[in-house]
Formats: structure tokens, C-alpha cells, sequence
């Protein structure tokens, strides 16, 4: 501690750092009116015997007045630190809110009426407060207006912040703020207020930019409410959300984002594509070509499920767009880009909403599954529902209840029984996998049965109706399995025990995609390898075959919802009450959304409209399922976690079924040759060639080069591809190390936090004895304090023998404090009683004491110093014959202990010289202390009329400290003479 | 009610519309129903109060189970009686809406959660919390046993300097990991 304390005070570095600027608050203690003015007369004299000593410091006040405030700084921070807060603010104002006490000048005028000055002192207060609450009860009122002030200070440091924002950017952080919606309004206004103020010295330019963000932002408000007058559905999206909360009502936001991305594609692909073709036909130089719909064909209305005949020869497919006369306009560059930017696009808005929702589900989310918190703070605010909410607290309570026995769960099972689970995984797996081939063969099969049977009748203008009828075999086959096999696998979860639901949902999902790629793989497979080479026009028959898919797929969700939730339902309720009602399968349902889509997806190219008939599809399925889920499902009993599934169903879509939709777009365009007698690319190699003689055709156009550049050197160039790529790796390896060093850097923080509430709850520990042991000591010195107001517990006597070093110095601290205030005050004396607190206390005490004395001393000389141990004294005179030295004679630079006999009998003799009416020095010193001894006494009584008797000094002592006293006294005498 | 939409000047509606999460719809659909819940007499001052008794009334709030607590909390009532002003019944609509930033919402979920007051959740918070939300029912009420193990778990999970309770930034902590929160700490009129 000894060590600490020189630190403090002989080392200037410590003295001018920043960080203790707190400490300046310690100059406003001598505004302040001691309330103890006439308390203790013997303790005066002790002091008055002291101060003698001390006051031989004529100069040099100003130098430890400075001193002396920033030796409270550790004092200060001590206090601090410990203080439970009373409430919570922001991480940022607490630390600035401090700084802001000495910034007062630039913050705006508050309502208080208290002066900086008592401000600064009720901060300490109550902080001192804070620290021994149980203290004088009428400091309580007192810590108020602090705690008052300090909010003023917080909310001035908040203005101030604010005010150096943008305009926008401010009131975005006015609403982020969490406060009322009164004090947010009283912010803007003392913020406008500021403004306008400033804003008088810059006129027009800043007008203008304040009216033109002011226009800006009532855009952006415009915008924002008519984006919500045309948001879809919001009634429906509240009900179903009010009855079954948010899980399932991913469903429907899923539906609803899966239909604007239709409604774009269409529009895109009808404005681009269409529209051009059409206004084409409807002039009057028609091109027979065009529209060849031949005489036989009639429309007999199978059409619609089929999709071949009369459709065959309208806009519908691949087929019937031409690049043939269409003046002015290029088809195939319109059919070539519309599709590939529309995929793009796609692509770039899956991507997009993939790493958001992973970003903020999955990469902070708990890995915990079942946590407690997970539970408890996922409650369902938008449930209105009574019955719901009355079904969500039983399954929460169920949920709550399964989460505690889970651990214990887990640790029961025996080998034999973990064998026999994963044994039944295993047979599940391979079940589901096997029944995913299997169908997926059969398909293949079918579908080469349906190309022999649909051959043997080459003219499609012929087919009869029966032959109609047998292209619609695959499509129900494909539907039918797609709703049976995944009710199939549901059943798989009674046998299976996954350990939690989360896996369960997980392993269906799985299965599921498995057996959706596997089909539309094979189908895809068939349509790219065998169809082009039978067919004259193969990608309208393709585009038929996706036609009869989605409508069939279309009829079989119907059909699905009406046995899947209707049915189930009435078994249920009416025939076995033990199934229950059903619950809605989101995972499914979803997972049937995203297999609809990818058929659309793929049909983009062999059929442009089937957006068309994907947004039909998709606006009455949401009514359906909106029904069927009102009127047979109920509330799902897991409140499961919605967002991380909704974020594997954004993944899910982009990873196999997009990217393979778009894969299988890209070999058909790049690798495969466009029938000769239909389509806006026949006579091309394949469809991206149209780019190419676009290319060639550019090189006539004069200025148009660096666009042949571009295209030859790189899109086609491997060199660029490679490396794109190879930086993309680059960039993905560091930003994979990043987030690496993130992880280890999160794991240390946590730790730091851990050990810091560990020291927290020590210190506060530490801090709680010491209050317990302080009152009892204290009580004494209590009684005679009286009515004390701002410092109770600070004079505590140095007896404290038990407490340990640290506590000794924090209490040494506080006294010296106490006394400073005292001191420069009124200039009474403290009683300290430290005759029996241990050396090192006493050293400690004395010295700052000591120091205190010294800066007091110039201006008030009534102070005599209290008896101290032999070292403090001992180290107080030092200090004060090096001032002296140092500020009336230069000469006497000997600072040794011996040498300062000599220096005090010089002294004298100075005085003799100079005054002439004090005794002579004896050139014993023995002698010249007694004689000392008496001179000073006589002086003080002489020349301090007023004073207190004196208490002479300390009878205990020993010769030494005597002689030490003695001399000092002398050299007081001297300094009041001169 | 077709005057409610002047009863609001431009100013204030730009003013709530700047100050909040609400867009121009919900702020007049608020307005609407709120002055439904007010007396006749009362429809043209600015700050007249609605008791908690009948805000609790709305459909929104009639089956949730803090709908007294939040009442209370944006309350800015003296008598701290959970009656709510138009200003405070948007600020209950704003940091509930879809909108509000994840700091809002889990600063409000804290003071709902915090039952006395005092800023922090401690043990007898947390009790009352699962209460709330099991119901107070005797079949559906943990057993003391049980509270005790699922207070020490939480506890466990979330008091990351071991003081005993969860403070609001442990809280925001727990609530930034748990991504359903947003979407779940949602009331729409």
C-alpha cells in the first residue's frame, strides 16, 4: 500500500493524467459549510500544536493544492466502482455521463436551478452514499437530487450526441431510443431548439438542405404507408397468426413471397416477351407462320387439363413465339435475357434472404434446443385467441416440464435400447431412401411407356380424346406419389424416437427433398435426353408435360388438404377421439410449395405464361389452406422455433431446387439444339448462339466495340472465370479465418465476464463486511459528531486492527478527506485517534495529514498538528523543511534527517538576527528543544488570543519525537515572525 | 367515426409518425380505437386517460397474459394506475410493432418481465414470469420442485456474472439469441 501511496504522490506522471480528471470535483469542497465548526475543542489543540509546524509554508500553497485534489482521485474511483446502480442506462452514458459534469459549459440550460458546484458535490455524495447506505438518514433526499442530476447530465451528454447526428440519422436514433414517447418529444424540441439556434448562422444553404431532407422523409413516410395499404392479406396474415401464432403462419408468408416472386415473372416475361408477339400478330401483314392454329383444331376442353391441342398454338409455349418477321424487335435476345435476368434476379433475392435469415437465426442463435429461455421469452405476444392462448400455456407448461426430466431422459437409456433406436433409423432410412428410387424408377418407366404410346399416333392435330387422356397418366402418377409417400414417412415419426422434435423434423425434411429431387430429376433427365431426339417441337412438349405437372400438382394439394387436414379430422373428432385433432404440418406443406415452384421455374423457358398459372394456383390455395386450417386443424402443440425453420425453407428452395431449376434452364439453353420447326431460336446450335450473332451483328455498329471486347475477352474467357474464383476462394478463406479468431474472441470475452462478476461479487462482498464492522466502531465518534450531514461514516477511527490492508487505506482515505474539507473550511482540527491503530495506518494517515496541513497552512495558521507515530512526523517536518528550503533558502539543499537539526538551529539564528525578541539558539539540542518547546507555546498564546487552550504534545511519545516537534514548532514560530 | 382522421392534425400525425414505428395507417387506426374507449365528453382532449380496465378490453390484449403488466409499463400515469394516453397507447402499439428494433423490443420485455420494478430479474420475478405464462391453474402450475429446477436453469443460462439475477443487457443477450423473439413480440391492432 506504501508503495501505491508514494506512487501517487511523488510521481508527476500520475498527477497530470487525463483519466483522473474526476478529482478536480475535490476543489469545490471549500464551498462548502462545515457544519462541525465548533465541535471538540481539545482536538483543536492538538491540531494547533501541529499546525505550528505545519506552517512555515509561506508559498507553494497553490503547488499541493493541486496536489491535494488529485490525491483523491483513487479515493474516488474506489467509490465508484463498488456502487450498485440504481437504475440502467445505455453502456454508452455511463462513462460519458460522468465526463459531463465538466462539460457543463456546452450543454444546454436545464431546469436546475443548482449551480454547478453543488452539483458536482451531491455526485459525491452520493456516491459516498451508495457505498454505506446505511448511513444518516437524511442524506436520502440528498441522493435523489443526485440521482436526479445525473440523469440531467445523462440526458444532456444524449443531446449532445444527437445533435452531432444528420437529421436522418438522428431521428432514426430518437425512435430507437427507449424511452416514452413524452421524452422522446421533449428531446426533439430541446434538439430543435439547439438547432434553430445554430442554424441561425448558416441561412439559406442549410434551409435548403433541412427542407429538402424534411421532403425526403415525408417521401420515405409516404412510401412506407402506401407499401402497407398494398400488403397482401393483412387481415387473413393477423387471424391465422392470432389463432396459431407465428409457426404456422410461416406458411402463409411463405406462400405469399413464393406469389410475388410469380407476379414478377410474369410481368416480365408478358411485357418482354409476350406483349411484342401479340402486337405483332394483330397487324394486318399477318405471316401465316404465326398463328397456324390448324382448321381441325378446336378447343373440346380437356385442353385445360392437358394442355395440348388447342393450347398447343398459343402463346402459351416455347412454340409458338417466332422470331421470324417481327420488325424492329428481337425475339430471341427478348426470350433469351427476359428468362436469364428473371433467373438472376432469382437468385440473387434467394441468396439475399438466405444470409439475413441465417445471419440472424442461426448464427446467434443458442444451440441449446429446449432451453428454458428459448421457451419463456418466445411467448406468442400477436395469440389473441382465448382458446389458444389457453392451449399454448398447457403446452408450454408440457414443453417446460419435458425440458427438465429431458437431461435425465438422455442418461437412462441403456446400450441395448440406443441399438435398438438406431437400428430403427436405420431401417427407416433405408426404407425411405429405397422408396424414393423406387418411385423414381417407375416414373422413368412410365414415362418412356407414355413417348411409345403417344408415337404411334405422330399427327397430335388427331389424338381422340382417350389419347388426350393418356398424357395425363404421368402427371397423376408423379402427384399421387407426392401426397401419398410423404404421409407415408409422417408415419415413420411413431416408430422412430428422435431425442428431440427438432431432428424429427429435420429427418422428415430430408426425406422428403430426397424423394422431390429424385423424381424431378428423372423427369428433367427424360425431358433433356429423350424427348428432343422423337419430337419436331420438343420443348412445347415439354412445356406440356410441365403444364399437366403443376396442374395436377395444383388438384392433388387440394385434394391433400381435404384429406389431409379434413379427413384426419373427422377421423379424429368423430371416429377415434384418441388421434385428435390434426395439427397443421407446416414442413410439409411448405416442402409441397417448393416442389410447385421449381416445376415453375423450370417451365420457364419451354412456357413462358406459367407464372400466370402459378399465381392462379398459388391466391386460391391460400384461401384454401386458410379455411382448411380454421376449420380442422388446431394450434400446434410445439411452439417450434418458426424463424430457423423459415430459414431451412428459404435454404431448401435456393439449394437444390432453384440451383437445380437453373441448371437445368442453363444445359438447356447452352447445350441443346432448339427444334428447327418451331421456337425463336430454330437454326441455332443452341439457344445462347443468339447472343453470338447479336455480338457479330454489333461489329457493323461503329462505337459499339468496347461491348465486343467485353464480350470476347470476358464472358468467354476461362482466364476471367478462373479467376473470379480463385479470389472468391481467397475471400472465403480469410473471412473463414475471421470469423474463427470472432469465435475465440467471443469465448475469451465470455470468460472475462465471468471472472469479472466473480470479482465483482467479491468486491462487493469485501465491502459489505466493511460496513458491518464500520458502524460498530464508529458509534462513538457518531454520538459526538451530532447532527452530521455529508460524511457519517467517513471519520472513522484508525482502530480498525481486524480489517486488512486494503480497507485500512480506503478508510485512511475517506478520513483524510473529511479532514481536508475541515481544514479548508473552518480550519478546525480533526480528532483522529490513532495512537492505537497499527504503524503502517498510522504512517499512511500521518503522512496525509501531514500533506494536508501543509497546503492549509498558508492561509489559516490555527492548526496544530496532531500527535502522530514517530515516522509520520518524521516525514511531515521533511516535507516541510524541504518547502522551506526550496521556497525562502535556496541555500539549505541537505534534506538528511542529521542535517536538519543543523538547518532548524540556523533558522533560529536567522530569526534571532532578523526579529531580535526571540531567545538565542543553543548550540545543544537538547537545549534548543526545550527551549523551542516553550517559545512555541508562548507564541501561540501570545499571538492567537482567540485560540483554544492548547493540549501539549503527545506525553507518550518518545525523546525523539520531542525533539522533532520541538524543532518544528520552532520553525513555525520562525515563519509567523518573518 | 369518419371525423377521427382530422381529429388528428398534420403536425401531430408527422410528429407520431417521426417519433415511432407506426406508419400512417396504424397511427389512424390507432387513433380510431382508441377514441372508441374514450367517453363522449373526453373525445376532444388531447391527453385524456383510459383506465387499464378497459384497454385490457381490446381484443388485442383481452387474453394476454401481461396485459396488466403492460399496461403498467407504458403507462405514464402519476398514480401509476396502468391508464394510458394516446401517446402511450402508440408507444405500447410502436415498440410492439413489426418494425421496432430488437433493442426496443427486449428493453420493453424486460420492464414487463420485471414485476417489482427494481431492474433487474431476480428469483421471484422469474417465478411469477412462469406463472403468467403456465397459467396459475392448479393441473397446469409447476410443482415448487420443478420451479426451483427451471429458475436454476434459467438462471444457469443467462446470469453470465453469477450475481444471483439477470440484469437487462444478460437479458438482451438471451433475447439476441433467440431469433423467434422478434417476430413473436408482436401486437398488431
Amino acid at each position: 500500500m506504501t508503495s501505491y501511496r508514494n506512487g501517487g504522490f511523488f510521481n508527476p506522471a500520475y498527477h497530470d493524467t487525463e483519466t483522473l480528471e474526476i478529482d478536480r470535483r475535490a476543489s469545490s469542497k471549500t464551498h462548502h459549510t462545515n457544519p462541525y465548526d465548533n465541535q471538540d475543542p481539545t482536538w483543536w489543540g492538538d491540531r494547533a500544536s501541529n499546525d505550528d509546524a505545519i506552517g512555515r509554508v509561506p508559498q507553494g500553497g497553490w503547488q499541493e493544492e493541486s496536489w491535494r485534489g488529485r490525491e483523491n482521485i483513487p479515493m474516488d474511483a474506489i467509490s465508484i466502482r463498488p456502487r450498485s446502480p440504481p437504475r440502467h442506462h445505455g453502456p454508452n452514458h455511463s462513462i460519458s455521463g460522468m465526463d459531463s459534469e465538466y462539460n457543463q459549459s456546452r450543454s444546454i440550460p436545464l431546469p436546475s436551478s443548482s449551480g454547478n458546484m453543488t452539483m458536482r458535490w451531491r455526485g459525491i455524495a452520493m456516491r459516498r452514499m451508495s457505498m454505506f447506505p446505511d448511513a444518516d438518514h437524511t442524506q436520502t433526499a440528498f441522493t435523489e437530487d443526485a440521482i436526479w442530476n445525473e440523469m440531467q447530465n445523462e440526458q444532456q451528454n444524449l443531446l449532445e450526441e444527437l445533435a452531432a447526428l444528420s437529421t436522418r440519422d438522428r431521428i432514426k436514433a430518437i425512435r430507437d431510443l427507449p424511452m416514452s414517447f413524452k421524452e422522446k418529444k421533449h428531446i426533439r424540441k430541446e434538439l430543435e431548439l439547439q438547432s434553430s439556434r445554430k442554424s441561425r448562422q448558416f441561412t439559406c444553404l442549410a434551409d435548403c438542405s433541412e427542407k429538402l431532407s424534411l421532403f425526403s422523409r415525408k417521401c420515405g413516410y409516404h412510401v412506407k404507408s402506401a407499401k402497407q395499404t398494398l400488403e397482401l392479406w393483412q387481415g387473413a396474415m393477423k387471424s391465422i397468426g392470432g389463432k396459431f401464432g407465428t409457426s404456422v403462419l410461416t406458411y402463409f408468408v411463405f406462400l405469399k413471397w413464393l406469389l410475388m416472386f410469380n407476379i414478377f415473372s410474369f410481368l416480365v416475361n408478358f411485357g418482354f416477351v409476350t406483349i411484342p408477339l401479340l402486337v405483332y400478330k394483330h397487324t394486318p401483314n399477318i405471316s401465316q407462320n404465326v398463328n397456324n392454329v390448324p382448321q381441325n383444331v378446336t378447343f373440346r376442353g380437356l385442353e385445360i387439363l392437358t394442355g395440348v391441342g388447342y393450347f398447343k398454338y398459343t402463346v402459351m409455349y416455347y412454340g409458338s413465339y417466332s422470331n421470324g418477321a417481327l420488325v424492329g424487335y428481337n425475339m430471341q435476345l427478348a426470350y433469351f435475357f427476359t428468362i436469364a435476368v428473371y433467373m438472376v434476379l432469382c437468385g440473387i433475392s434467394l441468396i439475399y434472404s438466405m444470409s439475413v435469415n441465417f445471419k440472424n437465426n442461426y448464427v446467434l442463435a443458442d444451440s441449446a434446443s429446449n432451453s428454458a429461455w428459448q421457451l419463456l421469452c418466445t411467448w406468442d405476444f400477436s395469440v389473441t385467441n382465448e382458446k389458444a392462448v389457453k392451449q399454448r400455456r398447457n403446452n408450454l407448461c408440457v414443453q417446460l416440464k419435458e425440458s427438465l426430466s429431458e437431461t435425465a431422459q438422455q442418461e437412462r437409456l441403456t446400450v441395448s435400447e440406443k441399438l435398438k433406436h438406431y437400428g430403427i433409423h436405420f431401417g427407416c432410412w433405408l426404407l425411405s431412401t429405397s422408396l424414393a428410387f423406387g418411385c423414381a424408377a417407375g416414373i422413368y418407366f412410365l414415362c418412356k411407356y407414355e413417348h411409345k404410346v403417344l408415337l404411334q399416333t405422330t399427327n397430335t392435330a388427331n389424338w381422340s380424346l382417350l389419347d388426350e387422356a393418356k398424357t395425363l397418366l404421368v402427371p397423376f402418377v408423379v402427384s399421387l406419389i407426392n401426397l401419398v409417400i410423404p404421409l407415408f414417412y409422417s408415419l415413420f415419426n411413431k416408430f422412430e424416437h428422435y431425442s428431440t422434435h427438432r431432428k424429427q423434423i429435420y429427418a422428415l425434411l430430408i426425406r422428403n427433398v430426397f424423394l422431390k429431387m429424385s423424381i424431378l430429376s428423372v423427369l428433367c433427365y427424360y425431358w433433356m435426353n429423350k424427348v428432343p431426339a422423337k419430337d419436331p417441337c420438343w420443348e412445347s412438349t415439354v412445356g406440356q408435360s410441365l403444364y399437366r405437372l403443376v396442374l395436377f400438382d395444383f388438384l392433388f394439394l387440394m385434394l391433400g388438404s381435404f384429406f389431409g387436414e379434413f379427413l384426419s379430422n373427422v377421423i379424429g373428432t368423430k371416429l377415434i377421439p384418441r388421434m385428435g385433432v390434426p395439427e397443421f404440418d407446416v414442413a410439409r406443406n411448405v416442402l409441397e410449395l417448393i416442389y410447385s415452384q421449381t416445376l415453375a421455374w423450370i417451365g420457364i423457358y419451354f412456357s413462358p405464361l406459367l407464372p400466370a398459372m402459378q399465381i392462379l394456383k398459388f391466391l386460391i390455395l391460400f384461401y384454401l389452406k386458410k379455411v382448411s386450417l380454421t376449420h380442422n386443424c388446431q394450434p400446434p402443440r410445439r411452439s417450434g422455433r418458426a424463424a430457423q425453420m423459415q430459414t431451412i425453407f428459404i435454404f431448401l428452395l435456393f439449394f437444390p431446387f432453384f440451383v437445380g431449376a437453373l441448371s437445368i434452364v442453363a444445359y438447356t439453353a447452352w447445350s441443346l439444339t432448339p427444334s428447327e420447326g418451331c421456337g425463336p431460336f430454330r437454326g441455332l446450335n443452341n439457344s445462347f448462339t443468339a447472343v453470338d450473332v447479336w455480338i457479330d451483328d454489333l461489329k457493323n455498329v461503329t462505337g459499339s466495340q468496347w461491348v465486343i471486347e467485353i464480350y470476347s475477352n470476358v464472358i468467354l474467357s476461362e482466364i476471367f472465370y478462373f479467376l473470379i474464383t480463385l479470389i472468391i476462394l481467397v475471400i472465403i478463406y480469410i473471412l473463414w479465418q475471421v470469423t474463427n479468431g470472432r469465435k475465440e474472441l467471443i469465448r475469451r470475452l465470455r470468460q472475462q465476464i465471468v471472472n469479472e462478476g466473480k470479482d465483482k461479487s467479491f468486491l462487493l462482498e469485501r465491502l459489505q463486511d466493511l460496513q458491518k464492522s464500520l458502524p460498530n466502531k464508529t458509534t462513538k465518534q457518531k454520538k459526538q459528531k451530532g447532527s452530521m450531514k455529508q460524511h457519517s461514516d467517513d471519520h472513522s477511527s484508525g482502530d480498525q486492527s481486524n480489517s486488512n490492508a486494503m480497507v485500512q487505506a480506503l478508510l485512511a482515505r475517506q478520513q483524510l478527506e473529511e479532514e481536508e474539507k475541515r481544514y479548508s473550511i473552518g480550519g478546525v482540527p480533526v480528532p483522529s485517534e490513532m495512537s492505537n491503530s497499527s504503524p503502517l495506518m498510522q504512517a499512511m494517515l500521518a503522512r496525509q495529514l501531514a500533506d494536508q496541513e501543509n497546503e492549509d497552512q498558508y492561509p489559516m495558521r490555527d492548526e496544530n498538528p496532531s500527535s502522530s507515530s514517530a515516522l509520520a512526523q518524521a516525514m511531515a517536518a521533511r516535507n516541510r523543511v524541504e518547502d522551506e528550503e526550496n521556497n525562502q533558502y535556496d541555500v539549505f539543499n541537505r534534506s538528511s534527517a542529521v542535517t536538519q537539526a543543523m538547518q532548524a538551529r540556523r533558522r533560529a539564528e536567522d530569526t534571532d538576527d532578523d526579529m531580535g525578541d526571540l531567545p538565542h539558539p543553543v548550540s545543544n539540542v537538547m537545549m534548543q528543544v526545550m527551549q523551542a518547546r516553550q517559545q512555541a507555546q508562548e507564541d501561540d498564546r501570545i499571538q492567537w488570543m482567540t485560540a483554544p487552550p492548547q493540549n501539549p504534545g503527545p506525553s507518550g511519545s518518545s525523546a525523539l519525537i520531542q525533539a522533532m516537534l520541538a524543532r518544528q514548532e520552532a520553525q513555525n514560530e520562525y515563519d509567523d515572525g518573518y | 367515426m369518419g371525423t377521427t382522421a382530422s381529429q388528428l392534425s398534420k403536425e401531430s400525425l408527422s410528429e407520431y409518425q417521426e417519433l415511432t414505428f407506426l406508419t400512417k395507417q396504424e397511427i389512424l387506426l390507432a387513433h380510431k380505437r382508441f377514441t372508441e374507449l374514450l367517453e363522449k365528453h373526453e373525445k376532444d382532449q388531447i391527453d385524456a386517460r383510459v383506465s387499464m380496465g378497459k384497454i385490457i378490453t381490446l381484443p388485442e390484449l383481452k387474453s394476454n397474459p401481461f396485459k396488466e403488466r403492460i399496461c403498467q409499463v407504458f403507462s405514464t400515469s402519476e398514480q401509476k394506475d396502468g391508464s394510458l394516453t394516446f401517446e402511450d397507447f402508440l408507444d405500447l402499439l410502436s415498440a410492439f410493432s413489426d418494425s421496432a428494433t430488437l433493442e426496443i423490443k427486449s428493453h420493453y420485455a424486460f420492464r414487463i418481465f420485471d414485476f417489482d420494478d427494481d431492474g433487474t430479474l431476480d428469483c421471484a420475478d422469474l417465478e411469477k414470469l412462469v406463472n403468467c405464462l403456465t397459467g396459475e391453474t392448479n393441473d397446469a402450475k409447476l410443482s415448487s420442485t420443478e420451479m426451483k429446477q427451471l429458475i436454476s436453469n434459467i438462471l444457469e443460462e443467462s446470469d453470465i456474472d453469477k450475481d444471483g439475477t439477470v440484469n437487462l443487457s444478460e437479458f438482451q443477450h438471451v433475447i439476441s439469441r433467440s431469433p423467434d423473439f422478434v417476430s413473436s413480440f408482436k401486437i398488431v391492432l
